[in-house]
C-alpha cells in the first residue's frame, strides 16, 4: 500500500532503534522542555494492580499542589486495554495509565501516548535504567513510559516432589526433561509443569531466553520472526514435553490449573518473580507450604533469562496536564515511598534500581523454601538482550493463542507459531506498514 | 377461521353516517396526541440506533492507513468496498458463520422442540402442580447470562466439575471443552438458558386456544396427544414463527457464553463466532474500520434470517 507517505520522524526516529539506547542524552527535537516549573492540578491515574489506591494516596499526602483520582480498571485479559484504548481514542481517558511492555509499542504506534520527553528529569530516571529495560520504553529518540517492574521468569518447583522423584533442580532443559520423566516414573499421574494456551506471552519469553527475535527493525521495515530458529527449537522441545505428558496443556489461572496446583497434579509453575502470591494463594490451604521454591529457568546450555510480564506508567493523549502526570509518573516508578506505600500486594521485581530491597521487605516470603529474591536476582542478571516488542502485540497474540486451542486435538505448537508468523505478517501488513519475513 | 366471526357485525356497524365525519376530526388531534408520544420514541431510536448505524456504515468505508513502521500519524483514506472484502476473506470470520450454522442446527431444534414439549404438557389437561412447574421451567432464564456461562464453565472444567468427577467414577471420560464437545456445551448453556423464557411464550397462546374448539375435538374422539398436535400446535403457530424470529436473531448475536467460556479453554478462540469476531477487531486490533464491516455484514444476515422466518411461517398461515 502507501507506505512512503509519512516519512516524516516516524523513520528516522526508529531507525536509531530502541536498541541503540546508549545515545539517550542528545536532547531531541521536542518542545516545552520545562521540568523546573512546579506543575499543579488535579489528574486521573488508572491501573489494574492491587495496591496502587495506597500509592496515589501516599502521593496525595505527600505534597498538595497535585491530586491524584485513582481508579481500578481491570487487568488486559479481562479487556482493560480495549477500555483504556477505547477511551483514549474518545479523548476521555485517564492522564496516567498503566501499560505492560508487550502491549507499548501498539500504544504508542497508535499515536495513544504522550511522550515522557520534556517533562520527566532524565537524568534521575530513565538514565539510571538497565539497557534491557531502556529498551522496552523507547522507541526511537522518545521515551513513553517509566518502567515499574522488570519481571524475570521464573520456574517454581515442588522440592517434596523434585526431591520423591529423585533428581535436582534442572539447570538445562535437557534436565528438565529428564526430570519430567522420572517424575513420572514415581507418580504417572504428575505433571512437571504446564503449558499454557492462553499466555502466548510465556512463548515469546521462552522464544527471546532461547535467543529469538520476534520483532526487529530494518530500515523502515518491521522484520517479523515469530517462527525464527530460535522459536522453532523452543517449539520443537515443548512439543516433546507435551507429548510425553511432562506437561499438561492447561490455561494458567483458570479453576483446573488452580485446582491442579492444590491437589498436586502438576507440581511446578513456569512463571515470573509475580506468580508467588498466585502459587501461594492456591496452595496454602493444601498444605504445602515450605515445599515451593523460586529457581532459574532452565537454559540451552549458558544462563538465560527473559522477562515475562511487567507494566509500565506512562501519560496518555487524553492527558492536559502532562507536567503533572509527569511528576506522579516519576513517583510511581522511582519513589521508595511509593513501593512502600503499596504493601505486601505480591513479589514486585522492580526496574529501577535501589528499589527492589523496599518490595522485598514489604513481601512476606515465609511460604517459599527458599530465597526466592536472590533467585530473582540472579535471574535478572542474565536477560538476554536486544529483544523489542512489535507494533501490534495483540494480533499477535490473538493468532497464537487461537491455534493453540488446536492443541488438544491434535495441533502442533511447531504449526501454531507459524500460523502466529502468517498472521502477525498478514495484520501488520492490512494496516499499512511496511513488513520484511 | 372461525373465531372472529361473532365479533365482526358490531364494527361493522359503528361507522355509519354522522359518525363517519368523526374520525376524521378524531385523526386531527389523534395525529398530534399520537405525534406527541411518539416524539421520545423516535428521538432515542434516532440516536441509540439509527445514528450508530448510520455512523458504522461511514466507518466501514474508510481506513487507518499507517506507513513504514507506523510510528507516524495515521492516514484516514476512503478505501470503498475494501474491508467488507477484507472480512468476507478473513478464514476466521467465515469460519465462525459456518460454526454459528452448526451451532443453530443444534440449538434451534433442541430449545424449540423443548420449548414446545414443556408448553405442551403444562397445558395439557392431566398437567399437576401447573404453577410450581412454570416457575421452575423458567428459572434459568432468570439468571443473568454472564453468571449462567461462569456456572456452566466451572461445571464443565475437569478437575472441579462434580458432574465430570461423577461421570469418571462412572467409567465415562468425557472432556466438554475439548475442540469437539465445545459447541454442544455451548448450544447446552444456551437451551438450559432460553426453554423456560420461551415455554412462557407458547403457553400463553396454549392458554388463548379457544376451549369449545379443544371440547369439539375431544367429543370427536381426539385424545390429549391427537389434539396437541392437530388443534393446538396449529393454533399457536403464530407465536412460534415469533420465538423463531427473535431465536435466529439472538443466535446471530451469540457472544457471551463463549467468551466467557474462552476463559476456561483454549477450544474457543478469540474470533469464534462473527460477534467476537468483531470484538477482536474493534479492541484486540484496533481496527475499528473493519470491526464496523463485520458489524455491518452481521447486521445483514440478521436481516436476511429475519426476513425468511416471517416470509416461511406466514406463508404457512396461508
Amino acid at each position: 500500500m502507501k507506505r512512503r507517505q509519512l516519512l516524516l520522524g516516524a523513520v528516522s526516529l526508529m531507525a536509531s532503534a530502541a536498541l541503540i539506547t546508549g545515545c539517550g542524552s542528545t536532547p531531541a527535537a521536542t518542545p516545552t522542555p520545562t521540568p523546573t516549573e512546579d506543575p499543579t492540578g488535579t489528574i486521573t491515574f488508572w491501573s489494574s494492580m492491587a495496591g496502587m489506591d495506597k500509592v496515589a494516596a501516599a502521593f496525595n499526602a505527600s505534597q498538595d499542589k497535585i491530586k491524584v483520582n485513582f481508579e481500578t480498571i481491570p487487568n488486559g485479559g479481562a479487556g482493560g486495554y480495549a477500555k483504556l484504548s477505547t477511551a483514549i481514542t474518545a479523548g476521555n481517558g485517564p492522564d496516567v495509565a498503566t501499560i505492560e511492555y508487550p502491549q507499548l509499542p501498539q500504544f504508542v504506534s497508535n499515536g495513544q501516548l504522550q511522550p515522557l520527553d520534556g517533562y520527566i528529569n532524565k537524568a534521575e530516571t530513565v538514565d539510571k535504567l538497565s539497557d534491557e529495560t531502556k529498551a522496552l520504553v523507547q522507541f526511537g529518540d522518545n521515551t513513553y513510559a517509566l518502567p515499574y517492574d522488570a519481571a524475570p521468569m521464573i520456574m517454581w518447583y515442588r522440592k517434596d516432589m523434585l526431591d520423591k522423584a529423585g533428581v535436582s533442580t534442572p539447570t538445562t532443559w535437557q534436565e528438565f526433561e529428564e526430570a519430567g520423566k522420572k517424575l513420572k516414573a514415581v507418580d504417572p499421574e504428575a505433571y512437571l509443569a504446564s503449558f499454557n494456551p492462553n499466555e502466548a506471552a510465556l512463548t515469546a519469553a521462552l522464544s527471546w531466553q532461547a535467543g529469538a527475535k520476534w520483532f526487529g527493525t530494518e530500515g523502515d521495515s518491521w522484520k517479523v520472526g515469530v517462527n525464527d530458529e530460535a522459536t522453532k527449537k523452543v517449539a520443537t522441545y515443548w512439543q516433546k514435553l507435551i507429548d510425553q505428558k511432562i506437561v499438561k496443556v492447561q490455561q494458567s489461572f483458570s479453576d483446573e490449573w488452580s485446582a491442579d496446583l492444590a491437589s498436586g497434579a502438576v507440581v511446578g509453575v513456569l512463571g515470573a518473580n509475580w506468580s508467588a502470591t498466585g502459587i501461594q494463594k492456591r496452595t496454602e490451604a493444601s498444605g504445602q507450604k515450605g515445599q515451593w521454591i523460586a529457581a532459574e529457568v532452565p537454559n540451552w546450555g549458558s544462563p538465560a533469562d527473559a522477562f515475562y510480564g511487567g507494566s509500565s506508567f506512562n501519560i496518555t493523549k487524553s492527558s492536559k496536564n502532562p507536567a503533572a502526570a509527569a511528576k506522579f509518573i516519576e513517583f510511581l516508578a522511582t519513589s521508595k515511598d511509593a513501593i512502600s506505600a503499596r504493601g505486601n500486594t505480591g513479589s514486585a521485581y522492580l526496574a529501577f534500581p535501589g528499589l527492589t530491597p523496599i518490595a522485598q521487605q514489604a513481601f512476606d516470603a515465609s511460604y517459599f523454601g527458599n530465597d526466592i529474591y536472590s533467585v530473582f536476582d540472579k535471574a535478572y542478571s542474565t536477560i538476554t538482550p536486544g529483544w523489542q516488542w512489535g507494533p501490534n502485540w495483540d494480533i499477535t497474540n490473538t493468532a497464537l493463542k487461537d491455534a493453540y486451542g488446536k492443541l488438544t486435538s491434535g495441533g502442533k505448537v511447531l504449526e501454531a507459531v507459524d500460523t502466529a508468523q502468517s498472521a502477525t505478517v498478514a495484520g501488520l501488513k492490512q494496516n499499512g506498514l511496511s513488513v520484511k519475513e | 377461521m372461525v373465531t372472529p366471526a361473532p365479533t365482526k357485525p358490531p364494527t361493522a356497524t359503528k361507522p355509519t353516517g354522522p359518525a363517519q365525519r368523526k374520525p376524521r376530526a378524531m385523526s386531527g388531534t389523534g395525529g398530534r396526541t399520537a405525534a406527541l408520544f411518539l416524539t421520545p420514541f423516535f428521538t432515542i431510536f434516532a440516536l441509540a440506533m439509527v445514528a450508530p448505524v448510520v455512523y458504522a456504515i461511514v466507518l466501514s468505508f474508510f481506513a487507518q492507513q499507517k506507513s513504514g513502521l507506523g510510528f507516524g500519524e495515521a492516514k484516514t483514506a476512503f478505501v470503498g468496498l475494501e474491508n467488507y472484502l477484507q472480512v468476507m476473506q478473513s478464514e476466521s470470520f467465515v469460519g465462525g458463520i459456518g460454526r454459528l450454522a452448526l451451532y443453530c442446527l443444534l440449538y434451534i431444534p433442541c430449545m424449540v422442540g423443548g420449548a414446545l414439549a414443556f408448553a405442551l404438557l403444562l397445558d395439557a389437561a392431566v398437567a399437576r402442580a401447573r404453577k410450581l412447574f412454570q416457575l421452575l421451567v423458567f428459572l434459568p432464564h432468570a439468571v443473568p447470562g454472564v453468571i449462567a456461562a461462569l456456572i456452566w464453565a466451572y461445571l464443565y472444567t475437569p478437575g472441579v466439575s462434580p458432574i465430570v468427577s461423577v461421570l469418571e467414577t462412572g467409567g465415562i471420560s468425557l472432556n466438554f471443552l475439548d475442540n469437539q464437545m465445545i459447541l454442544p456445551s455451548i448450544v447446552n448453556i444456551a437451551v438450559w438458558e432460553w426453554t423456560g423464557y420461551n415455554v412462557i411464550v407458547l403457553f400463553t397462546a396454549l392458554q388463548a386456544v379457544p376451549r369449545e374448539i379443544l371440547e369439539a375435538a375431544r367429543v370427536d374422539g381426539a385424545g390429549e396427544i391427537r389434539a396437541a398436535i392437530s388443534i393446538k400446535l396449529p393454533l399457536i403457530l403464530p407465536a412460534l414463527s415469533v420465538i423463531m424470529l427473535f431465536t435466529v436473531i439472538g443466535t446471530l448475536q451469540l457472544f457471551t457464553e463463549p467468551s466467557i467460556i474462552s476463559k476456561a479453554t483454549a477450544s474457543v478462540t478469540s474470533t469464534w463466532v462473527p460477534n467476537m469476531w468483531a470484538y477482536d477487531a474493534a479492541f484486540n486490533r484496533h481496527n475499528l474500520n473493519q470491526a464496523a464491516a463485520a458489524s455491518i455484514i452481521i447486521a445483514l444476515m440478521a436481516a436476511v434470517l429475519s426476513w425468511a422466518v416471517t416470509r416461511f411461517s406466514s406463508r404457512n398461515k396461508a
